[in-house]
């Protein structure tokens, strides 16, 4: 035992550098001359060692999550302060006052876009309209008396998405969510939720995000009104949607003009369907009420051409998500028997505004 | 001296000999950017957390040889890395198997794979960092007791003396060593059998 307690007093004299001369020359001579001795002294030293830095990893880490918590209890306190909300409400009325004149100037929507491509544009919307700007100040207000959801004012663009599931799954478009700093979701009754993207695919042009709450519902009712079509739908067929070109929700008809979309994409339908800026991420419904796509694009050169995804394509990434999202998706649809405003009605509740903050 | 005036080399110091102010400083300077990317990326804010606060751990371990140099930014280290750790997570998952950094469109591809190997360093010091954590638990009392607060509490030999019971430092001492050597025997029979 003496020999073994000596072999531990040695390794944490030699790791601290306490030992003197004689006693390094010792130690070596003993290392070179004695090969068991040699052994055990390499792993004393290094259990040592690795005892040291185990400890101070673990406090590294330690120091980590108390910073963390810090930083994530000074965020939460932040919009607390009244001053700050003053601020907040000032920020909005001068953002108002700019973007008055932002779109007598220049048409930025329009310049980003053709610089793009001259033929197709994708339909997220730069928020400089004019219309609406009263009700987006309506709308601050009621955000900012909403303590709990404060997003930020000065959002970028945003675009329209629908409903996966009540408790929050929703579907839009890649491109409204692509290089967001954050994301809210703005529901029919004007409040804000937090959202973040659970999947996307810049291929298809589809982004799945989920509400950040785990006490948000669309609807109190329970589950989704519609459905999603599996096949591809034809020629023809008689469709409408609803989206967010403005404040307001808007309604749109029109019908099928091609089964494959632009450039002949198979994965896209071509459409005879009015769409502006706003309205990307779109459910797009055939008379039953059954979700055929989502819209995604237009031709800028024509008028009505609109192009969506189809929901076949949408079906196929939800396979690829992992099983925890446990999204599941009705098996029919309840407006199938319903008048087209009764449709409209029911729909407006799981279909809301993706703003988009970069 | 005011934080902020520190230069990158002192900022790494700082972080290697578990400076708490100066961690702080660093990790203030770059979470965002980080808890941002991941949560454009199918992560929630905690994700974010986690990749980043891993990412700070590597660059801790990193830090502590001397030697040790950046070629770029801490910030912009910490970025590669956190971002290389979470495609690697996405990969895991199946989320998307074909999305790593490389194929990934994303413009500094190349900076995150050059950190590739100090991602697996980490992983598998985390690995041996576990099989010594669970060699202590095997050991039981008191000698977990004790040799934790030797090397994890910083406690000095008289102390721990008073804490656990014995008569003088010299018997504490004596009883460290013995725990000192069955823990060694447990940890290289667990690294035998891996």
């Amino acid at each position: 035992m003496n020999s073994e307690n000596n072999i531990w007093t040695l390794a944490e004299g030699y790791l601290n550098k306490s030992l003197n001369a004689q006693e390094l020359d010792k130690l070596d001579q003993k290392i070179t001359a004695d090969k068991e001795f040699a052994q055990e002294f390499q792993e004393a030293i290094d259990m040592l060692f690795s005892l040291k830095k185990n400890a101070s990893q673990k406090q590294f880490k330690q120091n980590l999550i108390g910073i963390q918590k810090k930083v994530a209890q000074e965020e939460k306190d932040a919009p607390r302060k009244i001053s700050l909300r003053l601020h907040y409400l000032r920020t909005a009325a001068i953002a108002a006052g700019v973007a008055l004149i932002a779109s007598f100037g220049t048409n930025l929507w329009n310049n980003r876009t053709q610089a793009n491509t001259s033929k197709y544009s994708e339909l997220r919307k730069v928020r400089t309209e004019i219309e609406g700007i009263k009700q987006s100040q309506n709308r601050i207000i009621k955000v900012l008396d909403n303590k709990a959801n404060k997003p930020p004012i000065d959002n970028k663009y945003s675009g329209t998405g629908f409903a996966l599931s009540n408790d929050g799954y929703i579907v839009t478009n890649y491109h409204v969510t692509e290089g967001a700093d954050s994301l809210y979701i703005q529901t029919r009754d004007g409040n804000y939720y937090k959202a973040f993207t659970v999947s996307f695919d810049a291929n298809t042009d589809i982004a799945i995000l989920k509400v950040e709450s785990k006490k948000f519902k669309f609807s109190k009712q329970g589950s989704l009104p519609y459905t999603f079509a599996a096949l591809k739908s034809g020629l023809g067929e008689r469709i409408f949607t609803l989206g967010y070109p403005q404040d307001e929700i808007v309604y749109s008809e029109g019908y099928i003009s091609s089964r494959n979309g632009y450039l002949g994409d198979s994965m896209q339908y071509r459409l005879e369907l009015p769409a502006e800026p706003g309205q990307s991420g779109a459910p797009v419904l055939d008379a039953n009420g059954v979700v055929i796509g989502i819209v995604t694009g237009k031709e800028t050169k024509s008028v009505g051409t609109t192009y969506a995804v189809s929901s076949n394509t949408m079906l196929k990434m939800l396979k690829n998500l992992p099983q925890s999202s446990n999204i599941a998706l009705p098996k029919s649809s309840k407006l199938s028997k319903m008048s087209r405003s009764q449709q409209i009605e029911k729909l407006q509740d799981f279909t809301c505004v993706v703003n988009v903050y970069k | 001296m005011q934080l902020s005036l520190l230069k990158e080399h002192q900022l790494l110091e700082g972080i290697a000999n578990n400076d708490r102010k100066i961690t702080e400083q660093v990790y203030r300077d770059n979470y965002k950017q980080v808890q941002a990317w991941v949560q454009g990326r199918g992560g929630s804010a905690d994700d974010g957390d986690d990749v980043f606060q891993e990412a700070m751990t590597i660059l801790f371990q990193k830090a502590q040889n001397e030697e040790f140099r950046l070629s770029c930014k801490i910030g912009t280290y910490l970025v590669a890395i956190a971002k290389y750790i979470w495609y690697k997570k996405l990969q895991l998952q199946n989320r998307r198997p074909d999305f790593l950094p490389f194929d990934s469109g994303e413009e500094d591809a190349n900076d995150i794979r050059a950190y590739e190997d100090d991602v697996k360093v980490h992983e598998e010091r985390e690995v041996y960092f576990e099989q010594l954590n669970a060699a202590m638990e095997e050991l039981g009392e008191p000698c977990k007791g004790l040799l934790k607060a030797f090397y994890n509490e910083n406690k000095s030999m008289q102390e721990i003396a008073g804490l656990f019971g014995y008569t003088n430092p010299d018997n504490a001492k004596t009883q460290k060593y013995k725990c000192l050597a069955r823990l060694k025997k447990l940890f290289y029979a667990a690294q035998v059998n891996k």
